[in-house]
């Protein structure tokens, strides 16, 4: 189940522009949850062409993460690996 | 470098060799899923569809073909894809992605499509010359590996979420103009 959208841009509290909303969504964090997917809850507060550019932006954001890596791996892969380990 | 290399070892238990697989596997998983992504959290589905393919790796039988785990991969982002569809009342969309994806599974070198030795050195000067608190930004997150909101990144470098975003925001437009005077541009929204 994701989250309710109108749940604002995290847990601060603060009011955030739809800049930082993307830049939110744009990172690999997920809650975690055993069997369910859970949405970054940013993710509810954009419209459908803020969700793209924050798509966009994770995507090459990946990229420069794999290459900083010493085993390629970027922060997505890293954040399953925790999970499969029970990080 | 045909992925599926990484097989024997990840049906041993290997979470690393599955980390090297995902490390080639998950650019081309991210790809089949573009056109979800004004409709679903498509790194929620991504990181869901990876852990599901490292649990039905063990049953997973070879059909001859290259990078056979990553073609199953894709068809199971896929499916999750659109099944979260259905579970949200979502608009369908177009498979053009998918289609696209299955046909990059197909080439056996997919798995040497890394990060090349010139980005990656290139990248480390690039990040080494941002200003502090960018850099700062930037390595927290890289070390904090999807594991930490950025709530909790921001609060343990002592800055509001709102700065700390910015910084981050700022970090990321400096690194693709480093990379541009180095005549490396990175295609997606890595300028945005």
């Amino acid at each position: 189940m994701t989250q309710p959208p109108g749940g604002g841009a995290g847990d601060g509290g603060e009011e955030r522009d739809e800049e930082a909303l993307v830049e939110q969504v744009a990172g690999a964090y997920r809650p975690r949850a055993r069997e369910e997917l859970r949405y970054h809850p940013a993710w509810h507060d954009l419209d459908e062409p803020a969700r793209v550019r924050a798509y966009e932006i994770g995507r090459a954001m990946r990229k420069l993460e794999s290459a900083l890596d010493a085993e390629g791996m970027s922060t997505t892969a890293r954040a399953v690996l925790a999970r499969i380990e029970g990080r | 470098m045909d992925l599926d290399a990484h097989l024997p070892a990840i049906l041993t238990g290997d979470t690393r060799a599955f980390g090297r697989w995902m490390a080639g596997a998950e650019g081309t998983m991210r790809d089949g899923l573009r056109s979800f992504a004004s409709v679903l959290d498509v790194e929620s589905v991504l990181q869901e569809a990876l852990l599901r393919v490292w649990q039905v790796a063990p049953r997973f039988v070879a059909d001859g073909r290259p990078n056979g785990l990553l073609r199953l991969g894709i068809r199971i982002a896929r499916n999750l894809a659109v099944s979260e569809l259905r579970r949200t009342k979502s608009r369908p969309v177009s498979e053009e992605d998918l289609e696209r994806a299955l046909a990059m599974a197909e080439q056996v070198d997919l798995g040497e499509r890394g990060p090349d030795p010139m980005l990656r050195e290139v990248l480390a000067k690039c990040h080494e010359q941002l200003p502090e608190k960018p850099r700062q930004v930037v390595s927290i997150r890289l070390a904090a590996e999807g594991g930490r909101s950025d709530d909790e990144l921001a609060s343990l470098v002592g800055m509001r979420v709102n700065t700390f975003l910015q910084n981050f925001t700022r970090a990321r437009r400096m690194l693709a103009e480093c990379l541009k005077k180095h005549g490396i541009v990175i295609d997606g929204g890595l300028e945005s």
